[in-house]
């Protein structure tokens, strides 16, 4: 808060006295406080915004937390608590509800025995078979989960790592007798599994199902990120979905794409799905796999019959040709001409509206791979650049924090400038006067924008040169960056605003004053 | 490795001394390969098989007994979960309900409660589950049982 107001008031003192925009402040809502502070930044309420970025601690932490609740109120150990939320999508109050209803059926559904029955009950004599091996051992080199089947701890090993290989359905193991229900818990797991490998493994599993299975969590989309995203505003309608994570992704988290303000997430998953159509992969997919029906994870056929079941924790069961639910399946073998002459209109559609499809993707695809480079360059920027001019400029580091600034807002309006021609995609055609708007607005914007790139990437080089002093235009060109980015800043801000309103502007002031509501204003330089 | 070398002799000791106990099956281990093993197994009464005697191939994985053997008919049926041509059964405990308490003699029982049991709604011979499905049970008897004689039945004369 303090780095903050020191900020903006040595920002302000320095901008606004050349700017014709005299009110113009900043108000740092995209840069934030992150990048300086991640311990104090994780949390970002400030900004109406309710969402957590937690890492693989804090997950621990969370779900050791909700374990431990679980076991104290129903005074079970851990391991069994475990099983029960896991059972209950680690929803707390749903395990409350179930087990206070009938303890008897929840134990029954997830296997937990109420008694524990001893070896000696069922194996006479201080020796006992292995109902895996078969070989005959000592009491205490056989194990059973307390439903009394006896399997030795080598074996009890190899099933352990053989379920925790074949994926997440481990989480579920059971007794290794096939008529028998009773749960193998984490305690089990941890007394008899065979490796530390293993053991971290169904850990990691165990982890994973807290953060897929939690309604309020999800985990970051950005490659190779490690980070989840703790959810907690309402969501939809007003409020934005906008998150952006400790590794600099931004994404939406109601559909787990890019950030894609102004449009909705409807409107990015056709256009998505439009851009992919054609591509090789989403030929293959469509080809040799289809998506569970429940949980959409694509399924490819390997062979046997059209009795599908969907890997556990899904288990969802469908009919392969139909995709529909198995238990109310009769047949699905007949003809449905509705559905194909529907079929045959879409690709009409389609062809029709090819050219103007590809106008629209040309530039959103120019602008994403504008901003990709805009990232890279902005690496390169902060690695090489800022040292260079400390150098030549005899400037101190934050002095130039101004140059990140504008990269920062480059990258952050080129994202919503690409997501402007998918918007302009889907506007009707036949509202002509919102169109107008529209493509002024974003004409405006796109000139803009190229104006504080090239300042960034062009005008900068000059300074790069060590003439043995600092150069003349050095601040001048300061001043102009910084109010290129500040007026940028503050123009997109508006149009993102505007566009999400759906231009409600041409209903209310009429086809004439469109634009003075949403002033350009320019910077001079 | 060892593992389930060790524990396909134990069960090969099992069979030799079970072998009166259940003259429904007859497991017989591949002289040089005892991951190689096939079964003859009578066609349970009162159903169309009866009278048959059906040959299964056992091929053990070296993960035995923590994955199943893959197990196929050699001898022809007409089984709604059963490939016609390649023999390829659908079973639950040949796949994902699979449990390493199971013995390559309790897979052959199970075998005999499929064929007693057809399974019409995961069919893998189609034609034989669409008969059951539409309940024309005298349709698909006649068929399974022509099979059985054409296929599971020693040629008279």
């Amino acid at each position: 808060m303090d780095e903050n107001d020191l900020n903006s008031d040595h920002v302000n003192s320095d901008t606004t006295v050349d700017d014709d925009d005299a009110d113009c402040y900043y108000d740092f809502f995209i840069k934030g406080d992150d990048p300086m502070d991640p311990e104090d930044a994780k949390s970002h309420q400030g900004s109406g915004q309710k969402y957590t970025i937690l890492n693989q601690a804090d997950m621990r932490k969370r779900q050791e937390d909700v374990i431990a609740e679980v076991s104290t109120v129903l005074s079970v150990s851990g391991a069994t608590a475990t099983i029960l939320l896991r059972h209950f999508n680690w929803s707390v109050g749903n395990v409350h509800e179930a087990w206070f209803a009938d303890e008897d059926d929840v134990r029954k559904r997830v296997g937990l025995l109420d008694y524990d029955k001893q070896l000696s009950d069922v194996n006479a004599g201080d020796r006992a078979s292995c109902g895996i091996c078969f070989d005959v051992y000592p009491r205490d080199r056989i194990f059973s989960v307390g439903c009394g089947h006896p399997f030795c701890r080598e074996c009890w090993g190899g099933y352990i790592r053989s379920a925790i290989n074949n994926g997440p359905g481990c989480l579920t193991l059971r007794c290794p007798d096939p008529s028998c229900s009773a749960a193998a818990d984490r305690d089990v797991i941890d007394m008899l599994a065979l490796s530390d490998d293993d053991k971290k493994k169904y850990s990691q599993y165990l982890l994973r199902s807290y953060v897929e299975e939690n309604k309020k969590i999800k985990w970051c989309p950005g490659p190779d990120c490690e980070y989840a995203v703790e959810f907690d505003g309402g969501g939809g309608g007003e409020d934005s979905w906008d998150v952006s994570c400790l590794c600099y992704y931004s994404f939406c988290w109601n559909c787990l794409e890019d950030s894609h303000r102004p449009v909705d997430c409807q409107t990015v998953s056709s256009w998505l799905s439009k851009n992919t159509d054609e591509s090789e992969t989403k030929i293959w997919i469509l080809a040799r796999t289809k998506p569970c029906p429940r949980c959409q994870k694509s399924i490819e056929k390997n062979g046997g019959c059209m009795h599908m079941t969907c890997n556990p924790p899904c288990r969802y069961e469908f009919c392969w040709i139909c995709l529909g639910d198995w238990y109310n399946h009769g047949t699905c073998n007949r003809y449905n001409e509705a559905a194909d002459v529907e079929a045959d209109k879409n690709r009409e559609d389609a062809e029709k509206y090819v050219t103007k499809y590809t106008h629209y993707y040309d530039r959103w695809a120019a602008n994403h791979s504008s901003r990709q480079k805009a990232i890279a360059d902005m690496q390169r920027v902060q690695s090489m650049q800022i040292r260079r001019l400390i150098e030549t400029q005899g400037k101190a580091g934050y002095e130039l924090l101004f140059i990140t600034d504008a990269w920062e807002q480059i990258i952050g309006c080129r994202q919503v400038l690409k997501w402007t021609y998918a918007y302009g995609y889907y506007l009707p055609e036949n509202e002509h006067t919102k169109r107008r708007l529209f493509e002024f607005l974003q004409g405006e914007a796109e000139k803009g924008l190229e104006r504080l790139h090239e300042c960034a990437e062009l005008e900068l080089n000059q300074f790069l040169v060590d003439y043995g002093r600092p150069s003349e235009g050095f601040r001048e060109f300061e001043v102009k960056l910084k109010g290129l980015t500040m007026v940028t800043r503050k123009y997109f801000e508006k149009l993102v605003r505007a566009l999400e309103n759906g231009l409600s502007e041409v209903q209310v002031s009429g086809s004439e004053e469109i634009g003075q509501n949403i002033p350009m204003t320019s910077a001079e330089g | 490795m060892q593992a389930s070398r060790a524990r396909l002799f134990k069960e090969y000791k099992e069979v030799q001394r079970e072998k009166i106990a259940d003259p429904d099956i007859q497991l017989v281990c591949d002289d040089s390969n005892i991951f190689k093993w096939t079964a003859l197994i009578k066609g349970p009464s009162e159903t169309p098989y009866e009278g048959g005697i059906f040959q299964l191939a056992f091929a053990v994985p070296e993960q035995y007994p923590l994955q199943p053997p893959q197990v196929r008919f050699l001898t022809k049926i007409f089984h709604p979960n059963v490939h016609f041509k390649t023999g390829e059964i659908c079973l639950d405990i040949l796949k994902n309900a699979w449990s390493p308490a199971w013995t390559l003699q309790s897979v052959c029982r199970a075998i005999i409660a499929l064929m007693a049991h057809p399974e019409p709604d995961s069919p893998l011979n189609c034609d034989s589950g669409n008969l059951l499905r539409s309940g024309d049970i005298r349709g698909y008897q006649s068929m399974a049982r022509m099979y059985t004689r054409l296929a599971a039945m020693p040629k008279k004369g």
